[in-house]
């Protein structure tokens, strides 16, 4: 058991360390000088060489590649990633700001998305018309295919402008949650959705459940009481990729609701080659990332009594 | 997928259908929807008579991009000088319309002959937010660190291209500041009133005494203008409230004392759709950054446009002076006289923006209109100059010259909607006189990236400077500073020392009848003679805003001042 657990942990460290290391090494295979990207684009060529060298020095970025690594490195052991370049505060503090925002936005969405996804698997289910059931499974693939910005607009042309419920941009309270919540919340609601239906379907299927018929079970106890816990399984497997839409779709429905974070800020530190913001974040990232796959991988040994038993014989 | 009684009642599974229509009816729906939605009504909006200007609101105001840090001087993009503009003053103010230099917080000056030495006579009433004075020490802490920058506070040295050749600043007197020049700098007197990006608005010295970290903190960024920081929350908005007791707009702009709104929001709205429709829904009195596709129907539902082309040079096509083709002087002629200019201001361009006429924009003092001559459309005589060179027709239609064929490699910026299908359009014009025009049209940091190579890659580099000084011209073009168009003794057919010392003049004099001259013969050589740069169109900036709101100033630089906005509703 302290085998399996130290080979998980093992695991999202070196992830973590990679995804550090490669982000740097990009940022700099890059075509981009760094120090070019601190001036005006009209004024580059004009700038007399010692500002540059000025400038260049005052961020560390004179120094030979390895030695930049190794500092960075040395510096993000202790918690400190640096200062970020175009605005000079520590990276930790400007990451700091944002986080709450995103963190908000993407565990509302996330929630939602498990409600939209457990709601269409049941009703999936349980629908005894046939065209009604094929027209709920065909759902998820049409969630998925809807592009966030386009529905962000289309639900702010309706809900915001042409109604007036809803504030178009900024955060005001929770009323300005709602639609960036549902707009992020469709398409990660899709491959869990598509997920859910088909164990749901499998589960039905099963011998236990011809067991559960033959002893005079209702369609909806047997739902509740064996289906669900056995085809809710396999979502957790999907967490890491669910985690990744939410990011990726943060990018957008932060742009198109005017809001702050993680996401956003990531696009205008990668824009503008903010190299030690960029490596905050994707440290941050490649951290959750690592974080949920951990406990995930912790928690099936509870969930699944098959697993404990195969990890307390061998 | 049916459980199982089902399947045993069923023999055939049937499903393959129902995807389809669910797509199709998802597909009608958001098109109907979309469809709906964009058929504007027509909406009346308050109809308010401009009178006397009302005292008291806050104006919601949104623009796409967002200020990274409160430090004005620090700021290069347009959401950082255009708020800065606002809680800082100059020494000088220069008239958008006739380009003269006029006073604000120097009262007056004067230079000596050789231009190395400008004596300032400051205002004796102006006070910084936090109470203390302005005088000559300011102004000597400010350009002091805004030239040489400070490396243990982390301020970069955002000043040192605007004042090149900065010695120091002497005090003779509280209210006397002499900036002093290794050479001469005649646009010094112009960068004093400079509002774009680096601006050297001044700061209190306590602020000035702060690292760049402690200036994230907007309340100890302290200045003069007309308003003070409220808050600043990053890519979100900051807030500006009244500066009490202000009482120093510049005298030509005849405000008296302080602002007329309390409070000035900056939202950042990075979507344009959802700029445009908080404004019709009325969630936002005024937004910069209208698309040219947005201007007719926001007009239409009763918002006022207001806009003013940038100051300095047109967006242009610097033309490699020393790489194959462009180094013959032919092509670059063709290149002026081969496309058509009425289809671009009738398919790309709206009322807003013109079609450049110089390398200048009109609103530069110097500016000579060269349509009739050079910047024409002309596609016979760009042929015939062509056939003159060698250049043959190919049989693709691109000509040839010693197996070389003409094919001339463009680098732009895709930041400004209008310049990708300007420049397709060029393309299309100029291959039916037989060049071949390659573009590459990408965001800033790509674009920087590939500026660096630019001297050996790039036959056309297309890009703008904001200015309003024919200064820029030297700035931009000069073979020691910009070189613009790569003029080296490489450059065939070209007097390195005769660009040197034409440009150069414009640094040498202020005496206007003189610089206008300077002016028209740096655009001679630069447009005629040795045909180095092919002017495409002005840009502008763009503001819609609603009719209850007035007072909107454009400055010099196109940035807006809203010492003087106020709203009818008073709200």
């Amino acid at each position: 058991m302290l085998r399996y657990l130290a080979l998980k942990t093992g695991r999202a460290l070196f992830v973590v360390w990679a995804a550090f290391t490669l982000t740097f090494v990009l940022l700099f295979v890059l075509p981009a000088d760094p120090v070019d990207l601190l001036f005006d684009p009209a004024e580059v060529n004009t700038v007399p060489p010692e500002v540059r060298e000025q400038v260049a020095a005052s961020y560390g970025f004179d120094r030979p590649l390895i030695l930049q690594y190794l500092a960075r490195l040395g510096h993000a052991l202790s918690g400190d990633f640096g200062t970020s370049v175009q605005s000079g505060r520590p990276v930790v503090a400007t990451i700091l700001d944002v986080l709450p925002s995103t963190l908000l936005l993407a565990a509302g969405a996330l929630a939602l998305a498990l409600v939209i996804a457990f709601v269409i698997a049941l009703a999936a289910t349980s629908a005894r018309r046939a065209w009604l059931r094929d027209l709920l499974e065909a759902l998820p693939s049409g969630a998925v295919s809807v592009p966030v910005f386009l529905s962000g607009i289309l639900m702010l042309q309706i809900f915001s402008f042409r109604l007036g419920w809803f504030p178009a941009f900024g955060d005001t309270g929770a009323r300005s949650l709602v639609l960036p919540l549902i707009t992020l919340a469709i398409p990660v609601s899709g491959p869990i959705a598509q997920l859910l239906v088909r164990s749901f379907a499998t589960e039905f299927r099963s011998g236990y459940v011809t067991t559960s018929w033959a002893k005079g079970a209702t369609r909806g106890g047997i739902i509740v009481r064996d289906v669900f816990r056995n085809a809710g399984l396999p979502a957790l497997t999907i967490a890491g990729i669910t985690f990744g839409n939410l990011i990726a779709g943060s990018v957008i429905t932060e742009t198109v609701f005017a809001r702050q974070g993680v996401g956003r800020m990531t696009q205008a530190a990668i824009n503008t080659l903010d190299v030690p913001l960029v490596q905050g974040t994707v440290v941050l990232v490649a951290a959750g990332f690592a974080l949920i796959n951990l406990i995930v991988d912790l928690i099936y040994p509870l969930l699944d009594p098959r697993l404990r038993a195969a990890l307390a014989a061998g | 997928m049916s459980d199982l009684r089902t399947a045993i009642e069923r023999a055939t599974p049937r499903r393959k259908r129902w995807p389809w229509v669910a797509a199709a009816v998802a597909v009608l729906l958001v098109a109907g929807g979309g469809f709906a939605l964009t058929r504007g009504d027509a909406s009346t909006g308050r109809s308010a008579t401009a009178g006397a200007p009302v005292r008291g609101g806050t104006l919601q105001f949104a623009l796409i991009d967002y200020q990274r840090s409160p430090d004005p001087q620090w700021g290069t993009n347009y959401a950082e000088s255009l708020i800065g503009n606002n809680i800082t003053d100059k020494l000088t103010w220069q008239d958008p319309d006739t380009g003269e230099i006029t006073p604000w917080l120097a009262e007056s000056w004067e230079y000596n002959k050789d231009l190395t030495e400008f004596t300032f006579h400051l205002r004796k009433d102006v006070t910084f937010s936090d109470g203390s004075p302005f005088d000559s020490e300011v102004v000597k802490a400010n350009f002091d660190q805004y030239v040489h920058g400070d490396e243990k506070l982390g301020i970069n040295p955002n000043g040192a291209i605007l004042l090149p050749g900065y010695i120091e600043t002497l005090t003779p007197d509280r209210y006397t500041a002499v900036v002093r020049f290794e050479k001469p700098l005649a646009s010094f007197l112009q960068a004093s009133s400079f509002t774009a990006n680096a601006q050297p608005g001044f700061l209190s010295l306590s602020t000035l005494k702060l690292s760049a970290e402690e200036r994230t903190d907007p309340k100890k960024v302290i200045g003069t203008g007309p308003f003070v920081y409220e808050s600043w929350q990053p890519q979100v908005k900051t807030v500006l409230v009244r500066r009490k007791g202000y009482n120093w707009a510049p005298p030509a702009l005849k405000h008296k004392g302080e602002a007329y709104l309390d409070r000035i929001v900056f939202n950042t709205i990075p979507e344009a759709s959802v700029r445009t429709g908080s404004l019709t829904s009325g969630a936002i009195d005024a937004t910069l950054d209208v698309g040219t596709t947005d201007e007719k129907p926001l007009a239409e539902q009763g918002f006022k446009i207001i806009y003013r082309g940038v100051s300095g040079t047109s967006i242009f096509f610097n033309l490699n002076s020393q790489l194959f083709p462009t180094d013959d002087i032919a092509v670059r002629r063709a290149i002026q006289l081969g496309w058509d200019r009425e289809a671009v201001r009738k398919t790309v361009l709206t009322d807003s923006y013109s079609v450049a006429t110089s390398v200048l924009a009109p609103s530069v003092p110097g500016y000579v209109d060269y349509s009739g001559t050079v910047l024409r459309y002309d596609p016979e005589k760009a042929g015939r100059l062509l056939d003159e060179a060698g250049w043959k027709e190919g049989p693709d239609g691109i000509r040839v010259k010693d197996g070389k064929k003409l094919v001339v490699k463009l680098l732009g910026i895709s930041n400004l909607v209008a310049n990708k299908p300007a420049y397709e359009s060029i393309q299309q014009d100029l291959k039916k006189i037989g060049i071949d025009l390659r573009l590459t049209v990408v965001p800033i940091p790509d674009y920087t990236a590939l500026l660096t190579k630019a001297k050996t890659d790039w036959n056309i580099v297309a890009a703008n400077r904001s200015r309003n000084d024919p200064a820029v011209l030297n700035l931009q073009y000069g073979p020691a500073l910009g070189n613009g168009s790569y003029v080296t003794k490489d450059s065939p057919g070209i007097d390195v020392d005769e660009v040197t010392r034409t440009l150069g003049a414009l640094e040498l004099t202020l005496d206007p009848a003189t610089r206008k001259q300077y002016a028209k013969a740096a655009q001679d050589l630069l447009l005629d003679k040795y045909a180095l740069v092919n002017p495409v169109y002005n840009p502008s900036q763009v503001i819609a805003h609603a009719d209850y709101v007035h007072g909107i100033i454009f400055d010099a630089q196109s940035r807006n001042h809203f010492v003087d906005t106020w709203k009818s509703n008073g709200k």
